[in-house]
């Protein structure tokens, strides 16, 4: 992206250490979440790992997991990077001052922290993906506002005239994250000084504002904001220019108008109204257009390049994201066509979908995107060893196997089961004949996610490595071998 | 204006081009639910939840068990056959929040109400394993040893008025009577029945109400409230 | 002695937020408010701690360099 033919100006003083902060951060919550993953697959494998605690129970301990995925691991992530890239492409420090972005850092560790204790400690108000009641949810949003105030303004004081790519995404996530946070917690507390409130509205209008919410959680905090990820690392680990300007401004525009609309596809045969179900469906199904230019644009980009993939395993994380993205965005709208949706909705189906996308797309454009910065950020000349970056790879890929096609198999045989007649036209299984059943995946799918565990592992070591100044001695270091002999070691 | 090139040399621009744009759908797909009338049917038999169920029901969203039972028949032939009725809008219309859920790990709840007994219930909450051996469910036996805070009983429901459950002022006023009543199987609940009809009293310990007898009662009226033999219900649309 | 905007103005905030956590401490009626309280109060204690150490260990630098 450097155009030779320009003077270098000297780069402003960027903020650096709320980058380093969060990336810090970003790893810590990915071992916490995976961790708590693991330990709910048990639990669905072995009862007996509830333990009869309240605290870790099954129904307290999930919204850690999902909050810590999504909100701690996903959402530092987005913060470091977003941080990272709108101060680069913009050529300015960022807005606000030290003391802001210090405030958004610790600010939201410290939602996180609140959060996960409000629900071992038996205070979730149940709404998925919003489970943080009132007051938390307040402090929230305190947090995202000097976010939004920190990342607008540095996008106004710009030095560049163009506001890059990545930006519009980031800040098409900043936005609706905002919106659909307020429109989604309007709840009434019984006092000021109880954690106990009630949601505005009820029933079937609380059922669709929940999936405005829930879908557009997965479309703009797990999708737009993670395709802004993409827009900045791909090119710069590639060397390589975007693929197309044209796709990004379409894709971009369509993307963020469509996914909107999706939410009534995880309310298909419900009591919500049968227009909201097929608008939501018709809107899904066409989703899949714009998800997949921006993964044809993230691949594309390495047109030129494709023997990187060989030579750069971290590459390799962000490019294979790309990938699992165009398998999980062709899955999702075909799950949303009602009849599908018949089969595969409350079924560990929809677990899988959501797995694919996470770890696949979610976590992998993360891990790319944290073996690029380490180094830069802690000015190192590479990370500590690539060949644990590789091994990293293969053994999450191969933990993202076991664990979709587990749950692809568990999830069409529950439904498959639970809709079977038998020869006197009865229900052949009972309720508790497809959970016997599905052991043997629970079992297969805690596997999957232990190896996903495994090589996160692998990756702090390497980090915490790299940090240290270490290089890897069995390695040749790309950069000064001599000096590594020199060393004596 | 609408040229991209020019939008993006401009943050306020894009800003504001964006929030429009995302806004679209969310009205569409939300405002009219509030405003077309027979979104939420017209049904004899809804009533707001008593003292005891409402703050059994507040202990079903704390404790997440919406993660694993859904409470939400589908119109499908199979899942009526299994279940009973399929769901109507109506029947979660005071549930603040909804808890249709997303996942069965166990079955779907929506019409549990009446279908076990109340010592079913205790059984299977304290050890689930004793009941159903396959059952991946965790053990509430806790619920059974903590007594039921019931100080809030009536901000609890005041704040559901004030968000759209009609909640009578005498009803309010015998709040904390009527959980007792109702934990009592001692006690004379002509009155709790009045104004709550097809409440359910549960068997209790005798001694103080436990969080576990307000889940009870909670699970007991799920599913009961509208007469599906009732010909003026045979013909429901929204 | 010139204080940085920023420090200032998020400096306060927090007070606020710390007074903040300690009324609703101070009235909870369930234990998630009272450890939100509490928690709040902390944070916002240490946070400007941090902000009061890293204004004076500036001046100090400034003044021997």
């Amino acid at each position: 992206m450097a155009d030779a033919a320009i003077m270098p100006r000297p780069a402003p003083d960027y903020n650096e250490a709320v980058v380093r902060k969060f990336v810090i951060a970003t790893v810590f919550w990915a071992v916490v979440a995976f961790l708590v993953g693991v330990w709910l697959a048990t639990e669905l494998a072995w009862p007996q790992a509830n333990l009869g605690l309240s605290f870790i129970n099954f129904g307290r301990l999930r919204p850690v997991h999902t909050s810590a995925a999504i909100f701690a691991f996903g959402g530092s992530a987005l913060f470091a990077t977003s941080f990272y890239v709108v101060q680069r492409t913009c050529r300015a420090r960022l807005f606000g001052g030290e003391a802001l972005a210090d405030f958004v850092f610790w600010g939201y560790q410290f939602f996180i922290l609140m959060a996960a204790l409000s629900y071992v400690m038996g205070f979730s108000q149940s709404q998925e993906y919003a489970e943080p009641q009132w007051h938390l949810d307040l402090w929230l949003t305190v947090v995202w506002v000097a976010y939004a105030v920190i990342f607008i303004g540095t996008l106004m004081k710009r030095e560049e005239p163009h506001i890059y790519v990545a930006n519009w995404f980031y800040l098409a996530f900043i936005l609706t994250i905002a919106v659909l946070h307020i429109g989604n917690n309007l709840a009434l507390p019984i006092s000021m000084f109880s954690a106990q409130a009630y949601q505005v509205t009820s029933g079937v209008q609380n059922a669709m504002i929940q999936w405005w919410y829930g879908h557009n959680a997965v479309g703009f905090f797990l999708t737009a904001g993670f395709l802004g990820m993409m827009y900045y690392f791909i090119p710069k680990a590639a060397n390589r220019p975007v693929y197309s300007y044209r796709l990004s401004v379409v894709h971009f525009w369509s993307l963020i108008f469509m996914y909107i609309w999706a939410g009534p596809h995880h309310l298909h045969w419900t009591a919500l109204p049968d227009w909201t179900q097929t608008l939501g469906m018709a809107f899904s199904v066409m989703l899949w257009m714009p998800s997949w230019g921006g993964m044809i644009n993230g691949l594309m980009t390495l047109s030129g390049a494709w023997d990187k993939l060989r030579t750069d395993p971290s590459l390799r994380f962000s490019v294979t994201a790309v990938g699992f993205y165009g398998m999980s965005t062709f899955e999702g709208p075909v799950m949303s066509v009602r009849d599908v949706n018949a089969l595969s909705h409350y079924t560990d189906w929809t677990i899988g979908h959501v797995h694919s996308g996470a770890l696949g797309w979610v976590a992998f454009i993360s891990f790319g995107a944290v073996y690029y910065l380490v180094p830069v950020l802690w000015k190192r000349p590479g990370l500590y060893s690539m060949r644990l970056v590789s091994w990293h790879y293969w053994i999450a890929t191969l933990g993202i196997v076991f664990y979709i096609t587990s749950m692809w198999v568990a999830g069409i045989m529950q439904g498959l089961m639970w809709r079977a007649y038998d020869q006197f036209g009865f229900l052949q299984y009972s309720f508790a004949e497809s959970v016997i059943a599905l052991h043997p995946y629970y079992v297969i799918r805690m596997f999957g996610g232990l190896l996903f565990l495994i090589g996160a592992l692998l990756m702090v070591y390497n980090l915490i490595q790299t940090v240290r100044g270490k290089t890897s001695t069995s390695e040749q270091t790309i950069v000064m071998p001599a000096a590594v002999a020199v060393a004596g070691e | 204006m609408f040229r991209q090139e020019f939008i993006e040399r401009n943050a306020f621009l894009l800003l504001v081009l964006t929030l429009v744009t995302i806004a679209i759908g969310g009205i569409i797909e939300v405002v009219p639910l509030f405003t077309i009338e027979t979104t939420v049917e017209h049904v004899k038999g809804i009533r707001p939840y008593t003292p005891l169920e409402q703050r059994g029901r507040d202990i079903y969203v704390r404790e997440g068990c919406y993660v694993c039972h859904s409470q939400q028949v589908r119109a499908l032939r199979d899942e009526v056959e299994r279940y009973g009725h399929f769901s109507l809008a109506a029947e979660s219309m005071y549930d603040h929040p909804f808890q249709w859920g997303s996942k069965r790990i166990g079955p779907d709840l929506a019409r549990v109400g009446g279908k076990y007994s109340s010592d079913w219930h205790y059984a299977h909450l304290i050890n689930p394993q004793s009941v159903v051996p396959e059952s991946l469910m965790p053990a509430y036996a806790f619920l059974a040893e903590t007594p039921l805070a019931s100080d809030d009983i009536v901000a609890r429901l005041r704040t559901l008025r004030a968000v759209g459950v009609p909640y009578t002022d005498a009803e309010i006023g015998s709040a904390a009577a009527d959980l007792a009543t109702q934990a009592n199987p001692n006690a004379d609940n002509a009155d709790l029945l009045k104004r709550y009809p097809k409440a359910v009293t549960v068997p209790g310990n005798g001694r103080v109400v436990t969080e576990m007898d307000a889940l009870v009662a909670y699970l007991q009226v799920l599913g009961t409230m509208v007469n599906f033999a009732d010909p003026a219900n045979e013909r429901l649309q929204q | 002695m010139d204080i940085d905007p920023s420090d200032l103005i998020v400096g306060l905030m927090m007070t606020v937020f710390g007074l903040v956590g300690l009324i609703l401490a101070s009235g909870a009626m369930d234990n998630e408010m009272y450890v939100f309280g509490l928690s709040l109060f902390g944070f916002a204690c240490v946070f400007d701690f941090g902000l009061l150490r890293r204004h004076f260990d500036r001046m100090e630098a400034r003044r021997h360099g």
